[in-house]
């Protein structure tokens, strides 16, 4: 039986991030992922804020950033668009495209850099709770099943989530609440300007949007998530529509497919107990507005790592010691979790109607910097009525 | 339950399944006998890759 302190599954940003804060900690840790090859295949869009790297506390590295983002645009259904860049408003977050398999990998990287032991081609297929409080793993890698028993369990285990259902956490995905995203890299796009990320509204994805998020030169990953009870297709036959239907992608042609479960549902109700803690996708690390979560499953892995070090150092894996991981992450996300969760019930009820006269009046409005109050106050000003419960929410 | 051969193993279905039955491997899915064709993973599938078989 191999003995660890901190046994991190899952070695996506979340889990890599992990392991090396509760590497640098001081704690023996052991960080395993099924794949062969980490960050392959990429499950997402690639979008981060810049604050990621102040958050990872490491320099942005042009080897995985592909693109700046200087603002965005939005567009309604029936072609009307806002654009909302950084030469005419204050963006709040600039942010960066990444390429995540490269990303990915130097995450999990500075995680054995700072001192953890990195298993790959190892799955977890269940586990046990021992009478000193540890758990024990059993593990499969190339055919060969063996038991790591650690004092800590950190699941980063992604939407799929086993661990935290192994471990009786109340941390499932309503199907209401996972999304289905999709996804092609493309080349030969002709976007109108390759620093903007474009985000489609309406009928296109039911319960979620359309994307094409510029990957420098002419690359683009073009993207949409939908909620599948709101829809009538598969997330896949969505994407094929909208990606004909889009003037940028005329010429565009295919590399990748990429799929992926999102889930959106808010913070999961239970994120830790004794000697465990869930990060990342599995604890629902993401913006439900955005479906984004690389930053905040990233925020999620830190404080794990640091709170499992610290525990550790203690002596103490109990519940009440690991709390802390809760609290720190609820300050970290929760009050932004809350919000944008009401603000996609409230988006997800417009119809093509709504978003086309929205769009339209915005496109009146002269925005000077841009934040969720401010985007608030000129929604109330073009849709009094419907907007009445955002003004409560927000302002 | 039937995977299609183009399913991309993302974990989606096994996130949404309450019984914790389907075990995502690199290059397979694996339902085990705790199955009992509720369903959800079947309307969760973002390339409707699985499809519940004939009883």
């Amino acid at each position: 039986m191999i003995k660890t302190d901190v046994l991190v599954i899952g070695a996506g940003p979340a889990g890599s991030t992990a392991a090396r804060f509760a590497a640098k900690g001081g704690a023996k840790v052991i960080l395993m992922d099924k794949k062969s090859e980490i960050g392959a295949p990429k499950r997402c869009a690639e979008g981060v804020s810049k604050r990621t790297f102040e958050i990872l506390e490491l320099e942005a590295d042009p080897h995985w950033i592909t693109q700046e983002i200087e603002g965005i645009r939005l567009i309604a259904p029936d072609g009307t668009d806002v654009w909302l860049t950084n030469d005419v408003v204050e963006l709040p977050e600039a942010g960066y495209i990444l390429e995540r398999k490269v990303f990915d990998k130097h995450l999990a990287m500075e995680a054995g850099r700072a001192g953890a032991e990195i298993r790959i081609k190892t799955q977890a297929k269940g586990l046990k709770k021992e009478e000193d409080g540890s758990y024990t793993v059993t593990c499969e890698c190339m055919g060969e099943v063996f038991d790591i028993n650690a004092k800590i369990l950190i699941g980063a285990d992604g939407p799929e989530s086993h661990v935290a259902k192994w471990a009786g956490l109340k941390a499932i995905t309503k199907p209401k609440h996972m999304e289905a995203g999709v996804q092609f890299e493309m080349c030969n796009a002709k976007m109108e300007r390759n620093d903007v990320l474009e985000f489609y509204f309406g009928s296109v994805a039911p319960g979620g949007y359309f994307w094409l998020f510029p990957k420098g030169d002419d690359i683009v990953n073009a993207g949409l998530a939908i909620i599948p009870e709101m829809a009538e297709k598969s997330a896949y036959e969505y994407l094929v529509d909208a990606v004909n239907n889009c003037y940028a992608l005329k010429d565009a042609q295919p590399v990748e497919l990429n799929v992926g479960g999102d889930p959106v549902g808010g913070l999961v109700k239970e994120m830790y107990n004794d000697n465990i803690m869930l990060c990342g996708d599995a604890a629902s690390q993401v913006n439900p507005l955005t479906g984004g979560g690389i930053t905040s499953g990233i925020t999620g892995g830190k404080l794990a790592g640091q709170t499992a070090a610290e525990a550790i150092a203690a002596g103490d894996c109990s519940k009440e010691f690991l709390k802390k991981y809760a609290e720190l992450v609820d300050e970290a996300m929760g009050h932004d979790m809350d919000k944008y969760s009401k603000a996609c019930d409230y988006l997800w009820s417009l119809n093509d109607d709504d978003l086309n006269s929205i769009a339209k009046a915005f496109q009146d409005i002269e925005f000077e910097t841009l934040g969720t109050t401010e985007l608030v106050k000129a929604l109330i000003k073009v849709q009094p009525s419907a907007a009445l419960k955002l003004r409560k929410l927000f302002l | 339950m039937i995977v299609k051969d183009w399913c991309s193993y993302c974990g989606c279905c096994a996130g949404v399944c309450v019984r914790n039955c389907i075990e995502v491997k690199e290059t397979a899915l694996v339902f085990d006998d705790n199955c009992n064709n509720c369903g959800i993973c079947v309307d969760a599938c973002p390339l409707a890759a699985l499809e519940m078989e004939e009883e």
